[in-house]
């Protein structure tokens, strides 16, 4: 009973630890100390019923009793009977919170700020796991089971962050479960009764079994790998895990069941923001173009029953290579390029980040955030737009009408018409007008323009913000009978409209220019959201065309290929239109000045626009290409010094024996001088150093039980047999190292340098030309050298460790015990 | 008679005169003794490293020849024991016996006051008289009747067993086996040598012609010459692990001792005197390991059972064990430093 307790304690301690990957979504830590709160209750339950010898069934239910009781104490609704005691109320609460929680999910990017929905559902799914954990682990003593709902908490931030992962929480999980694994193990190899060792001793209780190191490596080695592993390949960026997550999310409608979290219903919050009481600052953007057309940050481009909504993005890094729009250069096509500073500041708080259409650099922005080429749209999967500052350039595209009708309609089959012309069923309303205003009209822009023009004051259009917000099909036949709304409706009707005309189209959402404006810096606010409807034209792209009525859009611009088409009536619109007219004069200047403000950043990035400037790529390619060859230079080169140094040695020795120093004593035996006998011995030992490196190079067997006269005499019979000089020179290197070490006087005054010469050539004349090669750039002898450095010190390593541990095992509070209540 | 003691030895010789004597006495035997340089070399190695000798071969392959050819090459007293079942402690070391004529007990040496006592087949007499040995090969000195006496220097015991006859022998002791410094085997003559053993002892014998070019001063001489060779701190170190392997070995239920060492030493100063060093290999060690330590060892009862010879083992730790870290090394050297190979940490039970 008392192993089962441990491992529920253990279970319960594992599921709070394979929770951690779940901090990267939150804001706080609050999620953790209530998730902890359930999974204690729940674990105290289930070692309560395990006491009390409850059947299996009798502990699940016992859990999730337990489970339900904590959330009603931590979320309570306020009908409870002792806080605690759920009512039917309470389950009513908790549905509500359930789809609240949806809700959440889908109105918030990462990080997350802490919701009782949100909370709600965390708790719930952490306790849930913990309940699950518990039954495979204890109930049915299968914990490697239990790893499946670990890895399901897991995968929440796997599907939230979609090009990669934090990689510590993983680990943080991963010992966790291994700390389960390893706790039902011991408790099985326990029962055994005896614990086996790999070196025939006994293992006391307090210790763990020498046998469990290997497994503890193992263990670390795997995590590692499986950590480091991912890290270190590249390219496991967004692409497929995004469109895995658009083709699985089903919907985003109000009464939405699921769908995919960190998607935001984009028309839902720009009515909530437009509608707000009080203005907050989103976004200030300075701007070197003279009047520019809206800032644009999201697309809605599917469209479905409930109304247009937006697809996940995808794509690439922003601050790499982006797509170039000037490609699309044509007759009637003025591009020209400028560039944009956005601040965001700390209202604004989204996964995407408002530019202008269409940027082709930017600056300060991290790879974290990419750049979807057919939404235009900059987002990110794991950070936060608050609070940031980031410059952009960016191409403006104007087109003028006569481009426009040129271009050709799309072939039936081309996959931009096929996804962004559909609709959702045919509303009989609007098949009928459409065809009504498109009659006669020969090309797609001449269509388009006719649906723009429907939304005219002339046709009894008006705008008001306070409408029945929506975007599906009754939506749209309810506003084109009323003909009353505001730019949400608009947009998504003329879209509407366009796709049913066979031109694809979507909704753009962005802010106007607002009517906040210093020199050429817009500070662009709630009230400054908007939406506007965008066509496809083959071979130009997107184009713009706004159909909300100017006066009521502080700041809307209008362009040459969709005219307002209530410019005659005097009213409110004028402040944009004034705005427009006075921007050419007032920003020569300040677009002078402020270039001069800005820091030399983005002075010489501004500068760094031409393509020369580009930072080329092989510098990099050749110093890697260098660091590379000398990198595998290094033990040649290291052989190389050896051998000079060696040489340096005995050919000092050489010279510096001269016969002046020796003395003929005793019957032609040299007597010599002891500062030279030290100096000769360390010349031979040079030299026979040298000779046992070249050996190990060329691959001829260096035995450590030989001694010099024997290495000397296998070399001459084995390698160098048909060179007389070398058989000499290998005899002399072999008799001077003898001398050297064993007797009283060594040799000297001998050619040392010129027999070790001639023996590695003999022993490079024999040896084939791949050890040759060996020899020269990878010198055997010097890798051998290394390794067996590395191997000892290793080994010392383990020593030292293996007494550290030794000592510390001293304190273990398990030994500690065990021999106390062995006294 | 003059007692030479222990440590009486005479000058020392010249390297070219020590060549000269060596070579001679090497040569006179070799008159005997076709094709067996390096067995002769050995046991004249064996008498100038103050040793005995233990020759142990089949019969008919020239153990007692070669005994004889050596005492007889040196112009000093020779004794001859053979070794007979019934032969007695006191034929050997002596007795004391009482004189008639002077009423007293006089003390009769026996055969082991000489300078060399050949003792053939040896195992054939009994322990008790085996053991008579045991003083006087170790310690040179004869003790009977509670009177020590010295023996002469040079002193050297060549013994001669037959090893594969079994019954009526006994075999040596180990404490016997342990005081020959060396045990060699003559074994076979090659084919050119033994067509000249048939022309040489067709019709004489040569022993018979053998004349002594040397004697006991001259080869007191050479002992004090062979105790100045060289011997280097790393040899002195190859000998301490040669003999300490075998006492680790896992073959091995009994390893060699202290005098193992000693005498390998010694042994290994004598030969390579003969070899005209003045200084000791690590090559000289391992040539002798096997003639040194190969009889001192006992094999445990599974390396007997795998028959696995003494002499198979001692080689193969010789070839084996790793030449010593040398002080004087150079710091170059590529060779990982030697070491037992195993994890200085042994957890200490509680």
């Amino acid at each position: 009973m008392i192993t089962s307790r441990n491992i529920g304690a253990v279970a319960a301690a594992a599921t709070l630890l394979a929770a951690a990957p779940l901090s990267a979504i939150f804001e706080t830590w609050t999620w953790l100390v209530q998730s902890a709160i359930a999974v204690a209750v729940v674990a105290g339950v289930a070692a309560l019923t395990r006491l009390v010898r409850a059947p299996l069934w009798g502990q699940v239910l016992g859990m999730v009793a337990a489970l339900v009781l904590a959330l009603t104490w931590l979320f309570p609704s306020g009908s409870e009977l002792l806080t605690f005691l759920p009512t039917p109320a309470t389950f009513g609460h908790f549905a509500d919170l359930f789809t609240g929680s949806m809700q959440d999910m889908r109105s918030y990017g990462v990080e997350v700020p802490d919701t009782d929905p949100l909370l709600f559902i965390t708790v719930l799914g952490v306790g849930g796991v913990a309940v699950l954990v518990d039954l495979l682990a204890v109930g049915l003593r299968r914990p490697a089971l239990a790893g499946l709902p670990m890895l399901a908490i897991y995968s929440v931030p796997v599907a939230v962050y979609v090009n990669s992962v934090p990689p510590v929480p993983f680990v943080v999980g991963a010992a966790g479960y291994l700390w389960l694994l390893v706790t039902d193990n011991v408790d099985r190899v326990r029962r055994f009764g005896r614990r086996f060792t790999g070196d025939g001793r006994d293992v006391d209780v307090w210790e763990a079994s020498p046998l469990a190191a290997a497994g503890r490596r193992l263990a670390v080695v795997g995590v590692a790998l499986a950590v480091a592993l991912p890290l270190a390949v590249p390219g496991m960026t967004s692409g497929l895990l995004d469109t895995l997550g658009g083709g699985t999310g089903n919907g985003t409608g109000r009464a939405g069941a699921g769908g995919s979290s960190g998607r935001i219903d984009l028309f839902a919050s720009l009515a909530g923001q437009l509608n707000q009481s009080e203005v907050a600052d989103l976004v200030k953007v300075t701007t070197s173009e003279p009047s520019p057309f809206y800032l644009r940050y999201a697309v809605a481009d599917e469209l479905r029953p409930n109304g247009f909504q937006a697809r996940n993005p995808s794509g690439r890094p922003v601050n790499r290579d982006l797509p170039d729009p000037t490609e699309r250069a044509g007759r009637g096509v003025q591009q020209t390029p400028y560039r944009a500073t956005v601040e965001v500041t700390k209202s604004l708080s989204m996964s995407l980040m408002p530019v202008y259409a269409e940027p082709v650099r930017t600056d300060d922005l991290n790879s974290n955030w990419l750049y979807d080429p057919n939404q235009q749209v900059v987002f990110s999967n794991r950070e936060n737009s608050r609070d940031r500052k980031y410059s952009f350039d960016y191409i403006r595209s104007t087109y003028t009408p006569a481009a426009l009708r040129a271009a050709q309609p799309l072939p039936a089959d081309h996959p931009v018409r096929r996804q962004l012309t559909a609709t959702p069923g045919p509303v009989p309303e609007v098949e009928e007008l459409v065809k009504s205003l498109v009659q006669g009209k020969r090309t797609d822009y001449d269509r388009v323009l006719s649906i723009y023009q429907h939304f005219s004051a002339d046709n009894g259009f008006s705008y008001r913000l306070s409408t029945e917000s929506g975007s599906s099909g009754q939506d749209i036949v309810n506003f084109l009978t009323n003909k009353v709304g505001y730019c949400q409706q608009y947009a998504a009707a003329m879209a509407w409209l366009v796709r049913s005309a066979g031109i694809p189209a979507r909704v753009a959402f962005g802010f106007t220019n607002g009517s906040k404006r210093d020199g050429d810096t817009y500070t662009l606010t709630n009230l400054n959201l908007h939406a506007w409807t965008e066509v496809y034209f083959d071979g130009i792209g997107w184009v713009p065309f706004d159909a909300t009525p100017t006066y009521g859009v502080p700041g809307s611009t209008r362009s040459a290929w969709a005219p307002d088409t209530d410019a005659v009536e005097p009213s409110s619109p004028d402040t944009g239109a004034t705005d427009t007219s006075a921007d050419p004069d007032a920003s020569a200047g300040p677009t002078g000045s402020d270039n001069a403000d800005r820091d030399t950043d983005s002075g010489l990035s501004l500068a760094g626009e031409t393509p020369a400037e580009q930072a080329p790529v092989w510098p990099w390619w050749t110093a890697g290409l260098l660091a590379l060859l000398a990198l595998l230079a290094i033990p040649a080169l290291r052989r190389l010094a050896l051998r000079r140094r060696r040489g340096s040695r005995a050919a000092g020795a050489a010279r510096a024996a001269t016969p002046a120093d020796a003395a003929p004593v005793d019957g032609g035996r040299l007597m010599v001088v002891e500062a030279d006998a030290n100096a000769a011995r360390a010349d031979a030992h040079a030299a026979w150093a040298e000779l046992l490196d070249t050996l190990v190079d060329f691959q001829v067997r260096v035995d450590r039980t030989e001694t010099p006269r024997a290495t000397a005499d296998r070399l001459v019979r084995e390698a160098v047999s048909d060179d007389v000089a070398a058989v000499g020179a290998a005899r002399l290197l072999g008799r001077a190292e003898e001398r050297a070490r064993y007797a009283r006087d060594p040799l000297t005054g001998e050619p040392l340098v010129p027999a070790l010469r001639a023996v590695r050539g003999a022993l490079a004349a024999r040896a084939d030309r791949r050890t040759r090669l060996l020899a020269a750039v990878l010198p055997p002898s010097v890798l051998l050298r290394w390794r067996t450095a590395l191997a000892d010190s290793s080994g010392r390593m383990v020593a030292l460790t293996g007494r550290a541990r030794y000592r510390l095992l001293r304190w273990n509070p398990r030994r500690l015990l065990a021999d106390r209540a062995a006294r | 008679m003059t007692q030479q003691t222990w440590d009486e030895v005479g000058g020392l010789l010249p390297h070219d005169e020590f060549r000269a004597a060596s070579e001679a006495i090497v040569a006179n035997i070799e008159q005997v003794i076709e094709g067996k340089t390096a067995t002769v070399r050995l046991a004249l190695a064996v008498l100038l490293a103050e040793g005995h000798l233990l020759i142990e071969d089949v019969p008919g392959v020239g153990k007692t020849k070669l005994a004889k050819a050596l005492a007889r090459s040196i112009d000093c007293t020779v004794r001859r024991i053979q070794f007979t079942p019934d032969l007695l402690p006191s034929d050997v070391t002596g007795v004391s016996v009482y004189n008639q004529e002077t009423h007293d007990f006089e003390f009769r040496p026996g055969a082991v006051f000489a300078n060399l006592v050949v003792g053939d087949e040896i195992n054939r007499a009994s322990p008790k008289t085996q053991s008579a040995l045991l003083e006087c090969m170790e310690e040179r000195q004869v003790t009977v009747d509670g009177v020590t006496y010295q023996l002469q220097t040079p002193f050297m015991v060549i013994a001669t067993q037959n090893p594969i006859e079994m019954e009526g022998t006994y075999p040596l002791p180990e404490a016997q086996r342990d005081r020959f410094t060396a045990r060699i085997a003559m074994g076979y003559p090659d084919a050119g040598a033994e067509l000249a053993m048939l022309d040489g002892h067709g019709g004489t014998d040569p022993l018979n012609e053998l004349r002594a070019v040397s004697d006991a001063d001259i080869v007191r001489q050479l002992i004090a010459t062979v105790r100045q060779v060289h011997v280097a701190d790393a040899v002195k170190q190859y000998a301490i692990d040669l003999v300490t392997a075998t006492r680790e070995a896992p073959d091995l239920r009994l390893g060699a001792s202290p005098r193992a060492t000693l005498q390998l030493l010694r042994t290994a100063r004598a030969v390579a005197a003969l070899e005209g060093r003045d200084y000791v290999l690590p090559d000289d060690l391992q040539a002798l390991a096997v003639p040194v330590l190969a009889h001192r060892i006992i094999p445990t009862a599974d390396a007997q059972l795998a028959r696995r010879t003494t002499d198979a083992i001692v080689s193969e730790l010789v070839h084996r064990l790793a030449l010593p870290h040398d002080r004087q090394r150079s710091p170059y050297d590529t060779r990982p430093a030697t070491g037992n190979g195993r994890a200085p940490y042994e957890p200490r039970r509680p």
